[in-house]
């Protein structure tokens, strides 16, 4: 009877608090599966607020996130890519977090190239979850065994070719240089920083009008058309669509090639034997860049809960999920203060991209999937023509005009 | 007809035929709501919201026959269409003579001859994404199967890079479908051609008939109805492509693989313009109707009636 009774009791309790706790829904993109996982689990284990995780591909994010919001199903919490947040923003999708945001103690240490992509007419959107800055990667073997100063990492684009010169010699199938020639985003993501390193960009500063014709974005282009016609970059590396964006590097045959943080985790646990280095994208003439990716946080207008969907967002940009679970698990921190910790003085490789995050740069666009992201789009359209048509300065005018016209649509 | 003029006047004939076609409409009511369900009412909407600017995300608003003017000078569209309609020419007939080839072979009744078709077959069973995820690995430079053996056997230095160029990207897609959908066409000409009875093939050889006249004369003409099947749906499937060119060449390299149903994806999900999307799908269907019906009417069998 008594036994019973407690039974009766607990249950009742069990009830009652369960009604009490609100569950979120927190939709993330399967790129960060891996550190998302552990976090919703100290999440869920510390809070009465539950969060249940829900894994998307990156390929479907979007179309799945206008399915449900079209059929009143939005989550609570979206982690996805920076690069949407002007869109989603635009289309009147998200909570306005300005307020909140501002009120959080480290709010002027966020990524500022976070907070730039999620503020859309003057209101904040979102704020980071986590960040991947572009590298250099380079084969610090292959640099010793042609001569080179295996702690000298390239700083212009004469450096690159000179390098990538001595390092092709070698031969027994070493190239010099590597980059996925048919992959729109690889590209966005190391490319880039070398137009802006040399002074240049492809999108005007608000992202309304194009700038692609432009002395920075012919030599950056030239730089891999020269590299390409002097059979320094694999054949393969023309239809790469992003499958050996990094595998080419990890077999060790290449001298050089632009990549992300998210590379020296997986090249130090799964391929202990390639000796690599770590340096900034350079651009022309001595100085440097970095796109500052990575994915944002928002709060979907259509969430029902949106103090708890905030007190979970604080909770990810808390010092212990910082450091305890993203730098001990080898990605970024998104706060400044914390760039530094325990873990990335263990290795200082780790560093460099943690710094190129801080000073580096993100096309903001409403359109950037078009532009940007799109296999069919102008920018890897203009990558193409130039590098393998060898066409530089028709395929900079072609890609204007089609920019131009995305833009104005 | 019969049992309407033989139970005519009566009562209960009346009401037995009031039965039978309630009877006979709820049988095909559950396909009925299905067509409703399914393709009807999705194809209303589609028709509803190519009349709008209609965003993938946020508010819509009807703009009228706009997505269809701008369709009319979209030179992206029309190129896929003229590129999808080059993929559908090549493929046609490299399925249908492969499929046409194995059918004769797996015809006969020896031993083994199940184990053949099974095995013809099989690579249809595999979906199409599979297939074509399958085949991005088989083709790939650094740990591609075709590459290693090409390698082994001394017959390239370098990885064969199957996808670099436009011609080399629509050939490997297109001999990856065939390996893909002849097995199916194979078996449709099989049942026709298993459909055709032995005496006439013995009536023509008495005649004098050869090989080839019978081939000619005999089992191509009396596989008409076969073929405009096995044709029609092979052309539509050609013309809809999509997951090969999306999953193998991402439409590349330099645009030059886009057909009109990725350009389609492209435009609703990549550029999310919904609307515009709608617009294209829409024009892409009367086209494909037209083709079909033409193509039936082409291969039309007049002979029975």
């Amino acid at each position: 009877m008594q036994h019973s009774r407690v039974l009766a009791l607990t249950a009742t309790f069990a009830l009652a608090s369960a009604a009490h706790a609100v569950t979120i829904d927190f939709w993330v993109r399967n790129d960060d599966a891996g550190f998302t996982q552990p976090l919703v689990k100290a999440f869920n284990a510390s809070h009465a607020t539950q969060v249940k995780l829900n894994i998307i591909p990156s390929a479907q994010f979007v179309a799945k996130f206008a399915s449900a919001v079209a059929g009143g199903a939005a989550p609570d919490v979206v982690a996805t890519d920076l690069v949407y947040l002007p869109a989603f923003a635009a289309a009147g999708q998200l909570t306005d977090i300005t307020a909140q945001a501002k009120a959080l103690p480290y709010y002027k240490t966020l990524s500022p190239s976070h907070l730039r992509l999620a503020t859309y007419g003057s209101k904040l959107y979102g704020v980071p979850y986590s960040a991947e800055g572009s590298i250099l990667l380079y084969n610090k073997d292959l640099f010793t065994k042609a001569g080179l100063d295996p702690n000298k990492p390239p700083t212009t684009f004469a450096e690159i070719q000179a390098y990538s010169k001595k390092i092709t010699a070698l031969g027994g199938g070493v190239k010099g240089f590597y980059f996925a020639g048919a992959c729109a985003g690889c590209n966005a993501f190391t490319l880039l920083p070398l137009i802006w390193a040399s002074g240049g960009d492809v999108l005007s500063s608000d992202g309304k009008s194009a700038t692609v014709d432009s002395p920075a974005v012919r030599s950056a282009l030239t730089l891999y058309k020269d590299l390409w016609n002097s059979g320094q970059i694999p054949q393969s590396a023309k239809a790469d669509s992003g499958t050996d964006f990094l595998n080419a590097f990890t077999t060790g045959k290449i001298g050089m090639a632009g990549s992300g943080a998210f590379a020296i985790g997986t090249l130090k646990t799964k391929y202990p034997n390639v000796n690599f280095g770590v340096a900034p994208l350079p651009g022309q003439s001595g100085k440097s860049s970095s796109f500052a990716g990575g994915d944002t946080m928002a709060i979907p207008t259509g969430s029902k809960h949106p103090q708890e969907a905030f007190e979970f967002l604080s909770f990810c940009l808390s010092e212990t999920v910082q450091v305890e679970q993203f730098a001990k698990n080898g990605s970024i921190p998104v706060r400044s203060d914390l760039a530094v910790n325990q873990y990335s003085k263990l290795d200082p490789r780790f560093v460099v991209p943690a710094r190129a995050m801080a000073g580096g740069r993100t096309p903001y666009s409403t359109v950037y999937n078009d532009i940007f992201n799109s296999n069919t789009g102008p920018w890897l359209t203009m990558i193409q023509k130039a590098v393998f048509n060898g066409d530089v300065n028709g395929a900079v005018k072609e890609a204007q005009v089609s920019i131009t016209k995305i833009l104005a649509r | 007809m019969t049992d309407l003029t033989l139970s005519s006047g009566s009562r209960r004939g009346l009401l037995f035929r009031h039965r039978r076609s309630l009877a006979g409409a709820l049988f095909v009511l559950p396909c009925v709501l299905f067509v409703v369900v399914f393709f009807l009412t999705p194809l209303i909407m589609t028709a509803w919201m190519s009349l709008h600017n209609w965003p993938l995300l946020g508010a819509h608003r009807f703009t009228g026959l706009a997505n269809y003017r701008e369709l009319a000078q979209d030179r992206a569209f029309w190129s896929a269409l003229g590129f999808t309609f080059r993929y559908a020419l090549l493929t046609t007939p490299l399925i249908f003579l492969v499929a046409f080839a194995l059918a004769a072979i797996v015809e006969r009744r020896v031993v083994g001859v199940g184990l053949l078709r099974t095995a013809y077959f099989l690579p249809v069973v595999v979906g199409l994404g599979t297939a074509s995820v399958l085949w991005v690995w088989m083709l790939n430079a650094q740990v591609g199967v075709l590459n290693a053996i090409a390698q082994a056997l001394h017959l390239t230095a370098e990885p064969i890079a199957y996808l670099d160029s436009p011609g080399s990207a629509l050939l490997t897609t297109s001999l990856m479908i065939v390996w893909k959908t002849a097995g199916l066409s194979m078996l449709l000409l099989l049942v026709g051609l298993q459909a055709i009875p032995t005496y006439l093939y013995e009536a023509a050889t008495i005649d004098g008939a050869g090989p080839w006249a019978r081939l000619f004369r005999v089992t191509l003409p009396l596989m008409r109805r076969t073929f405009a099947l096995a044709l029609v749906l092979s052309v539509t499937g050609s013309l809809l492509a999509f997951d090969q060119f999306y999953i193998l060449t991402h439409g590349g390299p330099q645009s030059s693989t886009v057909t009109a149903v990725f350009w389609i994806y492209n435009t609703s999900f990549g550029s999310f313009r919904l609307g515009y999307g709608s617009a294209m799908s829409l024009v892409l269907l009367v086209i494909l109707v037209l083709i079909s019906v033409a193509q039936l009417y082409l291969l039309r069998d007049d002979t029975e009636l």
